[in-house]
């Protein structure tokens, strides 16, 4: 109950769709979301080692059990795939790499629901462009040679002219047309699956967007429990003013100026941790200057995107942003303060859909390897890529979402790019797996950074948290759909324990409960085992243990090796996974269900 | 008891104090729903610069208009909110406007059907209620000609839509009995239950029409992405 059972399958190759039934125990171990797409990446990937960007690598768009109900913050949708970003330190396959999950908001996954399935999941390549239409059992592969070569801006005007406003849709741009590894999926224009590559593995399928209407929603197992359990979820929202303000009134920009303060910015390729000049990208300046509106992903009453247009020079582009994440790593990371510039810079990287974290690292990383001679004006064609230059770095960004010279190396991002360049530059290629860091500085707090970084399965992540619990706790909102920023007020008598048995009638204890975030997280990690990632490849970049910022509350702080060492061996052992391999321990797995990845 | 019946009861209720119900109902004897008011009609109002595009309102609509029956007892649907009668339009650049029936005084949706009129009940196949005096449809005189929708959208907000399956008009307004669902529930206070202002900057228009003056309002700058 509360769920259907029932996945969309669909092979571009083959032109072949069908309905695929999930079993009710995948459903009641894995929810739906990140869970349940890691379970079915399991599944179909039945051997290490597979090309991510090959045509059987499973793309699975993943809304969860609360998507569909007007629950507050339940918007999210996850795709999970097989990573094009990542590889580990010794290569056991030529294409080794982890899983890639990255969750966007919006309205996309809700809709997917209402079409009547709990994912979709596309294998194989179409032969041209195509995109796919959804009509509740209505499926049609069609073709989007007319769209393919537009940015999402343009692609997503043209859909709400061509559709109207019954439809939902994701999408790539030029980014995930062009292959760049760290393309991203789109939701309206602005909301994206922007990590891990996602992107590029819908490129290389040739399928521009899906597009969706659905009519339906799966009858409940408990109804009366459910409108109960909304109403005070309804009530618990309104009443906490001070705590939706919050969002409302800023957003994770409010983090701009908090984590310059406190020293955890990501500040000139994160050598250091405060920005000296915060103040004219913070929530104070973009309000004045850039934002407009405030806007609300489905059924949320926090309403933390901000849409706005910038004066001058860089103005004329109406967009979202500056976040925490997009204003820190194309601000902060790269010295520059112009707020127009920069949310310029974010929407071309949005437009061509590319993951902006990970963009911010590689103009960052480029940056510090020229100041330091490893790299002359030839090696940038001729970009003058210097601190704080917005130009240079716009033109650096088109190089890289076409792949055009030094974009072609540079779209591979900043590992693949130290091993070019050589020269001990891997010391400042921010990165852990090859996946960027992301906006978040380690020194300050290096245990909880380090551990948080060094663990998460998909490469650096920042939402993947430090503490055993609080890494559960994150893969189960992944796989319920539900939005982490709302986490707080899901506790006592409506945390997503009674929703899930309002919804689906399953009656968990809350160590059950809490064990199906323990169950995903190990499957994600015995994913990664078996391509070949150990323990060596849960490491953070020298810098870390070499530089310690030069003021602000990070001057003169730095863990040591042996701190770093400690602290994993803590973690792995609290895991439950062995200290010299990382492996989880057969025990852990056994209690988890998890027999089956042996 | 349902809430539904709970509240629709209360605004009879209200109705009713001091005998105001009785002058009520005779003084505004609506034979088709077209005569002009005096500000007694109201509407759901948009304030566009609080909507934030959520949605809740299409939900909450839909949820209370779609009950179902759990166990013998009507309760609140699961809320679709391609059900509502209040529907939500996204546009790019942002700009989201809620399209509710604007609950024309003149009521050119009424004027179109071509029903003849019931001489008991004096009502048209779409007609104003005479206790709520919001537009109600009576589908078992509707011959599905689509005439109400199509002067509904030439004319005004164009929020009456021909249902595909059945053929009759739908998404319109019945202020829930005098408790609307959608004032209630939106979180950003982006609606309110007012009487019906015809001089509104936004009365009556369509989505399109709305977004082009929110478009020109916020974001005054031609759009120049990637120029």
């Amino acid at each position: 109950m509360g769920q259907y059972g029932i996945l969309l399958d669909i092979n571009l190759t083959t032109k072949e769709i069908k309905k695929t039934p999930v079993s009710k125990s995948d459903l009641k171990n894995f929810l739906g979301g990140r869970g349940l797409g890691m379970k079915i990446l399991w599944d179909r990937i039945k051997k290490p080692g597979l090309n991510p960007m090959s045509p059987e690598n499973p793309l699975c768009f993943m809304p969860g059990p609360f998507s569909g109900l007007p629950i507050p913050s339940s918007s999210r949708t996850t795709v999970v795939t097989k990573s094009p970003r990542t590889s580990p330190e010794n290569k056991k396959y030529e294409h080794s790499s982890t899983v890639s999950y990255a969750n966007m908001g919006g309205f996309f996954g809700p809709e997917v629901k209402f079409a009547g399935y709990d994912g979709i999941v596309v294998l194989g390549k179409a032969s041209s462009p195509v995109y796919i239409l959804i009509e509740d059992d209505k499926v049609e592969i069609k073709s989007a040679l007319s769209y393919w070569g537009m940015g999402t801006d343009s692609f997503d005007k043209a859909l709400i002219e061509k559709y109207g406003k019954e439809y939902q849709s994701c999408y790539i741009g030029q980014g995930g047309e062009n292959l760049v590894p760290y393309a991203s999926i789109l939701n309206t224009a602005a909301r994206a699956a922007g990590r891990g590559g996602v992107g590029a593995v819908m490129g290389s399928k040739n399928l521009k967007a899906i597009v969706v209407k659905g009519t339906k929603q799966p009858q409940l197992a408990k109804h009366k429990m459910y409108l109960e359990l909304l109403e005070k979820a309804r009530t618990a929202f309104r009443e906490d003013i001070e705590g939706v303000e919050y969002w409302r009134s800023g957003g994770t920009a409010h983090a701009l100026q908090n984590s310059s303060n406190n020293g955890t910015m990501a500040v000139r390729n994160y050598r250091e941790g405060t920005f000296k000049e915060v103040e004219m990208i913070n929530t104070k300046s973009a309000r004045t200057q850039i934002w407009k509106r405030d806007f609300a992903c489905f059924s949320c009453q926090l309403a933390c995107k901000k849409s706005g247009f910038a004066k001058g020079a860089y103005g004329g582009v109406v967009h979202d942003g500056p976040e925490y994440e997009t204003g820190t790593m194309l601000g902060a990371n790269l010295l520059i303060s112009d707020l127009a510039g920069l949310n310029k810079m974010i929407a071309i990287c949005d437009d061509y859909g590319i993951d902006i974290i990970t963009t911010g690292g590689v103009l960052g990383f480029l940056m510090e390897a020229r100041e330091k001679g490893m790299i002359d004006l030839t090696f940038l064609d001729g970009i003058d890529l210097t601190w704080g230059n917005v130009d240079a770095s716009i033109e650096m960004i088109h190089k890289i979402a076409r792949r055009q010279g030094i974009g072609k190396i540079a779209s591979l991002g900043v590992k693949a790019l130290a091993q070019k360049i050589g020269k001990g530059s891997e010391e400042f290629a921010i990165h852990v797996k090859g996946h960027e860091l992301a906006a978040w500085n380690v020194n300050v707090n290096a245990e909880r950074m380090m551990i948080t970084y060094a663990t998460a399965n998909r490469g650096a992540c920042h939402l993947n948290s430090s503490s055993f619990s609080r890494q559960n706790n994150s893969a189960i909102q992944d796989s319920l759909g539900a939005c982490s920023f709302a986490g707080g007020w899901y506790k006592n008598d409506i945390s997503y324990r009674k929703f899930i048995e309002a919804i689906t009638g399953e009656e968990h204890t809350d160590e059950e409960f809490n064990q199906i975030g323990e169950r995903v997280f190990n499957l994600e990690k015995m994913f990664n085992y078996r391509e070949g990632f150990t323990r060596a490849d849960d490491k953070l970049p020298e810098r870390f243990f070499k530089d310690a910022h030069t003021y602000g509350k990070g001057k003169d702080v730095l863990a040591s090796h042996a701190d770093f060492d400690k602290w994993i061996e803590k973690y792995y052992t609290e895991r439950g996974w062995d200290l010299q391999t990382s492996m989880p321990k057969s025990e852990k797995l056994a209690q988890l269900g998890l027999e089956f990845t042996l | 008891m349902t809430h539904k019946e709970t509240s629709r009861r209360d605004f009879l209720k209200k109705l009713a104090i001091g005998g105001g119900g009785v002058v009520i109902l005779g003084k505004y004897h609506f034979l088709f729903g077209n005569e002009p008011t005096n500000g007694l009609l109201k509407a759901i109002v948009v304030d566009f610069d609080k909507c934030t595009g959520c949605r809740t309102c299409e939900t909450v609509c839909s949820a209370f208009h779609h009950p179902v029956q759990i166990d013998g007892e009507q309760l609140n649907g699961l809320g679709n909110p391609k059900l509502g009668n209040i529907q939500v339009y996204h546009f790019n650049p942002d700009v989201d406007i809620p399209s509710v029936c604007a609950n024309c005084p003149d009521t050119p949706c009424v004027n179109a059907c071509p029903v003849t009129a019931d001489p008991k009940a004096i009502r048209k196949s779409i007609y104003r209620d005479q206790l709520t005096q919001a537009i109600r449809t009576n589908h078992d005189v509707c011959i599905s000609c689509g005439s109400c929708a199509d002067a509904c959208n030439t004319e005004r907000t164009g929020v009456i839509k021909m249902n595909p399956k059945t053929n009759h008009p739908e998404h319109i307004c019945d202020q829930c009995g005098g408790d609307p669902q959608c004032v209630k529930y939106c979180p950003f206070g982006a609606l309110s239950f007012k009487d019906v202002d015809i001089k509104g900057a936004y009365f009556g228009l369509s989505p399109q029409e709305i977004a082009e003056k929110l478009f020109e309002r916020y974001y005054e700058a031609e759009e120049v992405i990637n120029g």
